[in-house]
């Protein structure tokens, strides 16, 4: 088991894999940082300046529908906890999808090359080079985790810090959430190596897994709004968004709600170990079984 | 199915006594060498047999002495993209000598290999059995194969054919052994061997088929009717007519 996780940290360090992974984590977290910095100045402002803000100053004569919008944004947003826990969990949004892409390639990486055959003839037992590439998956995940939070924390404490608010790290709140983005890191790397086990090829993995994420959290809402507007008129509905993994996600490392009805942390982080287990113990199952050509 | 790589609706494969999984160390017991572009495009050779290395716990330093062993120490920090199908070959075979097998397997090892790479291929692997080791060749180049081998099994249509060592096969199939002969003097000796029971056919150029008849008696006969030959052999059936007689008919695509 070891041997097969140094041997899985060797691979990818031999390719240009590596760069590619560790260079998209910094750039994406530095993106996401700028954007919630510039989004948090805003939000704990008090509420007519953030209206100032957020309509350019040339507000004029703003129609009531928007103004309701801007105050239900504020109301959810005013808040140096909810903010500080925005910005030092930056990273989460693009980088648990590479680490969920990071499981897929370790996996599909043995279709595409064909490197299966030999790997499976220096380890027969299937299911131990799985349970590797879990180990290295989690392991890349943490990795990548440590390096956005080292960012996010730096450069978000210092900005909070600069705008007068201090740097929220005092708050539990704030730290579990960092601690659950954690989480969050490891679970979508299993999922990802469970994916690439179900998918096996490596180009259809990895644009399936990055078009149902991204597209999935935001179309996903509207479904379920349309849901509770049209057929079903229950908050219920609302709710039970969290079924999709990305929103599992984002529920469970949010100390406020972040959407309406949205049910508590526990209930996000249930979801996605749910699908994590899933993923590991399907994906384990089909390559168990598989004949390798 | 003995590699533990596909399964078998039923039964089970041994080596050795025992089944590829409940082998400890797999590897220290069996190389094989199954498809020759197994290795990540992007990662030179050496990397490619280091990480091998490090998943059956050897010490890395068995990477270099396997690409010694196959000599392919002046391209082993080449990626592998950039590797011909000799040179694909060779790491194929350099990984599977990683833990000194004692046997090996191999998959039509001269597949795309040019004529110097399969005399490098057969002299490797004919120096590893000189060793005491068991090296077991499937490959559908009979040619090469009856330079190469001891012992063959002929396998069509999923069924065991013939099995024996190369001479027993081709004898098996000897039967109807012809001789060629060529002469000046066709018409005489054509009418000399007619005269003992042989059955006689022009070979299209200055020859002469003789069936029926050793090339001792071809030559005897010869002697007693006063012609001159310049050439007299006797055509053995080589493993391909063997295997083609074999499995006629046997070979459906499935």
């Amino acid at each position: 088991m070891n041997r097969l996780v140094r041997a899985e940290i060797f691979k990818l360090r031999t390719t240009n894999l590596w760069w590619l992974f560790a260079a998209a984590t910094v750039v994406s977290t530095v993106v996401m940082l700028a954007v919630n910095a510039v989004a948090a100045r805003a939000l704990l402002k008090p509420f007519d300046q953030f209206v100032a803000l957020d309509t350019h100053g040339h507000g004029g004569q703003i129609p009531p529908d928007f103004l309701a919008h801007l105050q239900s944004e504020w109301q959810t947003g005013h808040s140096a906890i909810t903010q500080a826990v925005t910005l030092y969990t930056s990273g989460q949004l693009i980088g648990v999808l590479l680490a969920c892409l990071l499981g897929i390639v370790l996996v599909t990486g043995e279709f595409q090359h064909q490197t299966a055959t030999t790997t499976f003839l220096l380890n027969p037992h299937r299911g131990i080079v799985v349970a590797g590439k879990l180990v290295t998956a989690v392991l890349m995940a943490v990795l990548a985790w440590l390096v956005s939070t080292v960012i996010t924390v730096a450069a978000g404490a210092i900005f909070l810090h600069s705008q007068g608010y201090g740097t929220q790290l005092g708050h539990w709140a704030v730290l579990r959430a960092i601690l659950l983005n954690l989480a969050a890191y490891a679970i979508w790397a299993v999922f990802g190596v469970g994916f690439g086990a179900l998918i096996r090829s490596q180009l259809a993995a990895t644009v399936a897994a990055t078009v149902l994420y991204l597209v999935g959290a935001t179309g996903a809402g509207t479904v379920f709004d349309l849901i509770h507007t049209y057929v079903i008129n229950q908050d219920w509905v609302l709710a039970a968004q969290v079924i999709v993994p990305p929103i599992a996600s984002t529920v469970m490392i949010s100390p406020t709600a972040t959407f309406d009805q949205s049910p508590a942390q526990w209930v996000g982080a249930a979801v996605l170990i749910g699908y994590g287990v899933a993923a590991a113990l399907i994906g384990t199952r089909i390559l168990r079984r598989r004949d390798i050509a | 199915m003995l590699l533990n790589l596909v399964m078998p609706t039923a039964g089970t494969a041994t080596i050795g006594g025992r089944r590829y999984l409940d082998l400890e160390e797999p590897s220290r017991v069996i190389g094989a060498v199954l498809e020759a572009s197994s290795a990540h495009k992007g990662r030179t050779g050496r990397n490619h047999l280091k990480a091998c290395c490090l998943a059956v716990g050897l010490p890395m330093s068995r990477a270099d002495e396997v690409l010694e062993l196959v000599g392919l120490t002046p391209a082993a920090d080449r990626m592998f993209k950039g590797y011909s199908l000799g040179m694909r070959q060779r790491l194929g075979i350099a990984a599977a000598m990683l833990g000194d097998p004692q046997v090996l397997i191999l998959d039509e090892p001269a597949n795309g290999l040019d004529p110097e790479g399969i005399r490098w291929m057969r002299e490797f692997l004919q120096g590893l059995a000189a060793q005491g080791r068991t090296v077991l060749v499937s490959s559908h180049l009979l040619s090469e194969m009856q330079a190469l081998a001891d012992d063959v099994v002929i396998v069509a249509a999923g069924r065991l054919i013939r099995q024996g060592t190369v001479r027993e096969v081709l004898t098996s199939m000897a039967g109807d052994g012809r001789v060629t002969v060529t002469t000046p003097e066709r018409d005489k000796l054509a009418a000399a061997l007619e005269r003992i029971g042989a059955d006689v056919t022009a070979d299209g150029h200055d020859g002469l088929l003789v069936s029926g008849a050793t090339a001792a008696v071809v030559g005897e006969t010869a002697l007693a009717a006063g012609v001159p030959l310049h050439r007299l052999t006797a055509d053995e059936p080589d493993l391909e007519d063997v295997f083609l007689g074999l499995t006629q008919g046997k070979a459906a695509i499935r």
